[in-house]
């Protein structure tokens, strides 16, 4: 760059920049960081509090650091549930994104069922519970891990995020594809998969949340001590013994760990995806 | 273009190649949320408490009708709707705007967004033992100044999860926001200040106006959040105290599934909510369409 340029470069940028911020919106900003991370950083902190402290008249001053809440951590009740949230969160993702890649194509490539998919985007599907229980009891579904998978395998919200991807790309990639004799599979899985890879990444990742943090549902669905996923293992813990911080907050910190690591490797491409996906 | 005739018009449906892609996608759809949607107009006018009775007609909504607990519901879910929409709206664009440029805008706006994704079951957790009006954390910390008894007063237990659903959702909206904000040409502040605008003339003259389409969008998904917030009351409140939070999604799960499940008329109440739902949605489409 020429130095001479410089100044002149930066005034024309500060010109054109949005306006300046605000004390009034500088502490706002700040409070709403605080009251954010207020709830995450106790639970941190709380999961490493000894046992003895809870009995002490001030739990308030740090009475030590142990990582003894996180050993005693109950297999069964937590662990376990743990595992198969991660199984079954990561198989509905991977299936979701798959079964909507090729339906985005197809709906990019002139089958025009986008209303029904924005139709089925505007159903409140929480309000379906009821009726969805009467489908999954007749189709014996009931009580069987499979009702967290099936009910799943497509979502209206994943379709629509990866056809705002595809309409992005330019079609001469596939017009030049076609010409090469590709047929339309190896188009969607040569030259589409790649090329969208930040919107299936970050689809992924949503996908697993949504499924992740479901809560009522699987509650319903496999009122099954065997079967209880993370979200429901950690609900019955709150409820059995709500003021034994220490394992609570352990407990929070470890179902968290996936969601942190997840969130770390992909912040950026979940977030671009969110903000992209209006314009 | 070679000639200016009108445009041949678009077959309602059309199957172009590779149309065989969204079979298994629409399948899926069609089994596990348009046959529910249909099913549950039939499974409303059944005796159906955990098995299958009988036909009822329309018993279930003459019940409903006279049941006091459907319209304290509905009030408590719209007072839930007005509390929530503005403070959210407020808040998320005053974050875009402030975060705008700035050099931890990436940082704070990754931070805002983390509780939509974090783990909800213990987000629940950090919330009940931080927020306990008797034992928890603050409570305890500052000598019980700063409670919000929840146990015991009903606009508590409101303020409590209001304040949770912006908690999770503050960060999505400031995306939003910040998203319409970038959209903004920069020749438009430019234009703006060589004519001599102030700070807050640029503020509320101009980005706020071209902002405009981002709020209105949010002012839909927030209001869904009034639907969406049975987890919250699930998780924290279950509908108490003296079922001052039971808003409509929890009351449903609570007649379906609850100590005395009765799924027929759980279908009925599902009916009437899905019915408003649809009715407020369609009203919201029009104010989209227009600003879109």
């Amino acid at each position: 760059m020429i130095p001479s340029l410089k100044p002149e470069a930066r005034e024309k940028v500060q010109a054109g920049s949005p306006p300046k911020g605000t004390w009034f919106g500088r502490i706002v900003v700040g409070l709403m960081v605080v009251f954010v991370l207020l709830p995450i950083i106790w639970l941190a902190y709380s999961s490493f509090i000894p046992k003895e402290a809870l009995f002490k008249p001030d739990v308030t001053i740090p009475v030590g650091f142990t990582f003894q809440n996180y050993l005693e951590l109950p297999f069964k009740e937590l662990i376990r549930p743990l595992l198969l949230s991660l199984l079954l969160s990561s198989i509905v993702a991977g299936l979701q994104v798959l079964i909507a890649l090729p339906a985005a194509f197809a709906i990019r490539a002139g089958t025009n069922v986008l209303p029904l998919y924005l139709f089925l985007l505007s159903v409140p599907a929480e309000l379906l519970l009821v009726p969805l229980y009467g489908l999954l009891k007749d189709l014996n579904l009931l009580n069987n891990p499979l009702a967290l998978v099936l009910p799943f395998l497509a979502s209206p919200f994943t379709v629509f995020l990866l056809y705002g991807g595809v309409v992005k790309l330019p079609w001469a990639y596939v017009e030049a594809a076609k010409l090469d004799g590709a047929t339309n599979l190896q188009i969607i899985t040569k030259v589409i998969a790649p090329l969208l890879r930040p919107e299936m990444t970050a689809a992924s990742v949503l996908a697993f949340a949504a499924h992740w943090n479901l809560v009522l549902y699987p509650k319903i669905v496999l009122n099954d001590k065997n079967w209880a996923t993370v979200q429901v293992a950690l609900t019955e813990m709150l409820q059995k013994d709500p003021n034994n911080w220490g394992a609570l907050g352990a407990a929070a910190m470890l179902t968290s760990l996936p969601i942190l690591v997840l969130y770390a490797l992909f912040e950026r491409r979940v977030t671009r995806v969110i903000e992209g996906g209006l314009k | 273009m070679i000639s200016d005739s009108p445009k041949p018009k678009e077959p309602r449906f059309r199957l172009a190649p590779a149309w065989w892609g969204v079979i298994p996608s629409l399948l899926a759809l069609l089994l596990f949320i348009a046959y529910p949607l249909i099913q549950v107009f039939q499974m409303s006018t059944q005796k159906y408490s955990i098995v299958y009775e009988g036909f009822a007609g329309f018993h279930n909504y003459a019940r409903m009708l006279a049941d006091p607990n459907v319209g304290r519901s509905l009030l408590l879910t719209l007072i839930f709707g007005l509390c929530t929409l503005p403070l959210f709206v407020g808040l998320a664009t005053l974050c875009a705007i402030e975060l705008e440029g700035t050099r931890l805008e990436r940082l704070v706006k990754a931070i805002l967004f983390l509780p939509s994704l974090w783990t909800i079951g213990a987000s629940a957790i950090g919330w009940y033992t931080l927020y306990e009006p008797d034992y928890g954390m603050l409570a305890t910390l500052t000598g019980g100044f700063l409670r919000l008894p929840w146990h015991d007063k009903g606009w508590a237990g409101v303020a409590l999860i209001v304040l949770f659903t912006i908690w999770q959702n503050v960060g999505y909206g400031t995306l939003i926001v910040s998203a319409g904000l970038k959209s903004i040409p920069t020749e438009v502040f430019e234009a703006a200040r060589v004519d001599g605008a102030t700070e807050n003339q640029l503020r509320f003259g101009i980005v706020l106006p071209l902002l405009r389409p981002s709020i209105v969008f949010l002012a839909v998904v927030g209001s869904l959040y009034a639907i969406q917030s049975y987890t919250a009351v699930l998780l924290l409140t279950q509908g108490g105290p003296f079922g001052s939070t039971r808003v409509v999604g929890y009351l449903i799960y609570e007649t379906a599934f609850g100590t005395a499940p009765n799924l027929g008329y759980g279908a009925a109440l599902s009916v009437l909510i899905l019915a408003l739902a649809f009715t407020f949605s369609a009203f919201q489409a029009r104010a989209l369409k227009s600003d879109l």
